[in-house]
């Protein structure tokens, strides 16, 4: 029992990094029905540009989100017009095969360009520990938990309340129907790609002062956040943030009762049962899987 | 003497001299006749790159060093290089290796995950591989007469060890070798699971060691240790056994220290995990203590070596801060290493062929301290250099730096924190 409080604290704490990686991917993965496979790619470029500027300038990681949230639009906004927007209306074969060339681009650049060594910055509060009772809490977890929180009540607030949440909902829902209503979807699409950019950016800049910087980084978490995308209902971003902190309990709880290896299989079982019993996921509408499609 | 006399004299003196300085010349730097290609496979992109360009540059300095020393049976020695990335890009660069670039001996290939499927396609067309530092003990079990290994294998890096564990800690910790309680964590592959399952067994049949957890995780997707600590805090063991692949050795001492998990001493092998470099550039001061068993660092005492091998270390240590701008890491020494014996043996055999290379493999016979990082070679019929010839050494982090301290006939440092105090009292 005595090492209950600190399980929680570790789901908690966990589950704000996956739900800080998931949210952009579900936002794309909703409006634009395109699985991005170089989501994890945009995570390692975050992580490294909070290394350099933290290397080079000494910027600390929480200040480089200032910069991070228009140079990852812009990176969106780039990476839209030369990439996806051929593709974005092709078949998922396609998108698919485009995604992966993207990751696997982008992470053989960042190999050549800053070689493949484990790079590590380490601001002053990396190693800043917060006990209460049994738990202990790591402060840049925490920060990365709270903003994981607040940025996605923040999306959640645009796309319900604001215009441009309607119609990116709208053009989500029916996209030949939005069309016809005068929507530019091509402009929808290149929101949301460049939002969820932005999102993933911001989660590689947080979560620079916990892991090791390298080319393959995203990989290790990107494939936790197509779990928890299927968990959470696709383009839900409550979901998301709950199914989040599902996977995260399930590998935290799974770890220590029953072994480390177990914990994979836990979650895949899960994955598989709810893509064949509930395919819109936990908390998704039913049938808005195949909305748009 | 006659004028004509003094100018035949001169003649023959000049002459003299220079047929001298020839001979003088023959013998110490022979001009190299040719050149002799061998192939390198090493994962030169991907998530092993790190550690794959690090050996290809320990292998790219002994290289010079062997063409500086007479080359390989006279010729100078040359290398066509092959990314092996992944267990199937490993085998067919090694394919086309031996089919496009025509070698006869390959050599690499830093991971265990890889040296397996690169030997078989080497061996399906009866090509020389000369593995250098993959340790998966299964690696030299399949029967395969064109393959060797210079470097120890899995189960000698778990008995070593357990060795230093039985022997150096447990009498500083006041207790027996049966006394001692001792948590197995590893990642789960061959590597992990080979030094791991080595090291259980001697711990068990030969020490009577208490095996209090044992526990193998995943180690590309694992983000998070803090229930697996919470679990090893509750069975409280004095060594940790910690067989580590990367990133994974400093979250895990980084979220020990957050959740305040005391144990008496951490012990890895190999150049991965808590073995590699970077453990210290994430952690500096933070890091000291965790014992890495490895080749030697800094520390070492060289006049325990013989003198032709003293010379070789020095040389080699200087050819990599020249180049490198440090201490030769693991992978440059094991490279070296293994590069250097491969040139005796050639220059031994005078041949690629295979079975007069394997004879002259199998009749060198050097003892413990004979060459770079202190190795003697003795081949089993199998072809692996013996595990005690292999010498080893445990390194142990204090302050940034990895110091050899053990075995105290090869080390001037000396370990420290034995039990480890609290974790802010590691300075």
């Amino acid at each position: 029992m005595g090492a209950v409080p600190q399980l929680i604290v570790s789901t908690v704490l966990l589950g704000g990094i996956y739900a800080l990686i998931a949210v952009g991917l579900t936002l794309i993965f909703g409006i634009m029905r395109v699985v991005n496979f170089a989501h994890g790619e945009f995570l390692m470029l975050g992580m490294y540009l909070a290394f350099w500027s933290f290397t080079l300038w000494g910027l600390d990681p929480y200040v480089i989100l200032l910069v991070a949230v228009p140079l990852f639009f812009a990176i969106g906004l780039l990476t839209y017009a030369l990439v996806m927007r051929g593709v974005v209306k092709a078949s998922h074969n396609v998108q698919i095969f485009t995604t992966v060339g993207l990751s696997t681009a982008l992470q053989n650049a960042a190999l050549v360009a800053w070689t493949g060594d484990f790079r590590f910055v380490r601001p002053w509060h990396s190693g800043v520990v917060i006990r209460i009772g049994e738990a202990a809490f790591n402060l840049s977890q925490v920060v990365a938990f709270l903003v994981a929180v607040l940025f996605t009540a923040a999306l959640v607030a645009f796309m319900k309340w604001t215009r441009a949440g309607r119609i990116m909902r709208a053009t989500a829902q029916d996209v030949e129907a939005a069309t016809l209503m005068g929507i530019d979807t091509d402009r929808v699409y290149r929101l949301a790609w460049s939002i969820g950019l932005v999102c993933v950016g911001i989660a590689g800049v947080l979560m620079s002062p916990l892991y090791s910087v390298y080319p393959t980084a995203g990989l290790q978490f990107v494939l936790l956040a197509y779990v928890v995308v299927v968990l959470g209902g696709l383009g839900d971003m409550i979901g998301a943030l709950l199914g989040s902190l599902i996977v995260a309990g399930v590998e935290v709880l799974g770890s220590y009762y029953l072994g480390s290896a177990w914990k994979e299989v836990i979650y895949f079982v899960l994955f598989i049962a709810v893509l064949v019993f509930r395919p819109a996921g936990l908390f998704g509408q039913r049938g808005s899987e195949t909305l748009g499609a | 003497m006659s004028k004509r006399g003094r100018l035949t004299a001169i003649v023959l003196l000049i002459a003299v001299t220079l047929v001298s300085a020839a001979l003088i010349r023959g013998t110490e730097g022979q001009a190299l006749q040719g050149e002799y290609k061998i192939g390198v496979l090493e994962p030169l992109t991907g998530a092993l790159a790190f550690e794959g360009k690090r050996h290809l540059e320990g292998y790219e300095i002994m290289r010079d060093m062997i063409n500086e020393r007479g080359g390989v049976m006279g010729k100078k020695l040359v290398f066509v290089v092959g990314d092996g990335v992944d267990p199937t890009a490993a085998a067919s660069e090694a394919n086309r290796l031996i089919t496009r670039e025509g070698v006869k001996i390959i050599t690499g290939t830093y991971s265990s995950t890889l040296c397996g499927a690169a030997s078989e396609a080497a061996s399906r067309q009866n090509v020389i591989y000369w593995e250098s530092s993959c340790v998966d003990p299964r690696y030299s079990k399949r029967g395969l007469k064109n393959v060797f290994r210079t470097e120890i294998d899995g189960t000698g890096f778990g008995w070593y060890n357990v060795e230093f564990i039985a022997k150096h800690l447990a009498p500083r910790f006041n207790l027996k070798p049966n006394q001692i309680k001792i948590a197995f964590l590893s990642e789960d592959s061959s590597y992990g699971q080979g030094v791991t399952e080595a090291a259980r067994e001697r711990a068990k049949k030969d020490f009577g060691m208490q095996e209090v957890a044992m526990e193998y995780y995943a180690f590309a997707s694992t983000n998070d240790f803090s229930p697996i600590v919470a679990k090893l805090k509750q069975v409280n063991p004095d060594v940790v056994h910690h067989i580590a692949r990367g990133n994974d050795a400093v979250l895990f001492w980084r979220q020990s220290r957050e959740q305040n998990f005391m144990f008496k001493a951490l012990v890895h092998a190999g150049a991965t995990g808590y073995g590699s470099p970077d453990f210290g550039k994430a952690l500096g001061s933070e890091g000291n203590g965790p014992f890495v068993l490895a080749e030697p660092s800094v520390g070492l005492r060289l006049e325990a070596f013989r003198p032709e091998a003293q010379k070789l270390e020095r040389d080699f240590t200087e050819a990599v801060k020249k180049r490198a701008g440090t201490e030769p890491y693991a992978s440059h020494r094991l490279a070296g290493a293994g590069l250097w014996l491969l040139k005796l043996v050639l220059d031994q055999a005078k041949t690629d062929e295979l079975e007069k290379f394997r004879s002259a493999v199998m009749s060198m016979d050097l003892p413990v301290g004979s060459m770079l990082n202190g190795w003697g070679v003795k081949f089993a019929e199998n072809g692996q250099n013996a595990n005690e010839r292999v010498q080893h050494y445990m390194l142990q982090w204090q302050n940034g730096q990895m110091v050899t301290v053990w075995p105290e006939e090869f080390s001037t440092l000396r370990a420290k924190w034995m039990p480890l105090p609290a974790w802010d009292q590691r300075k």
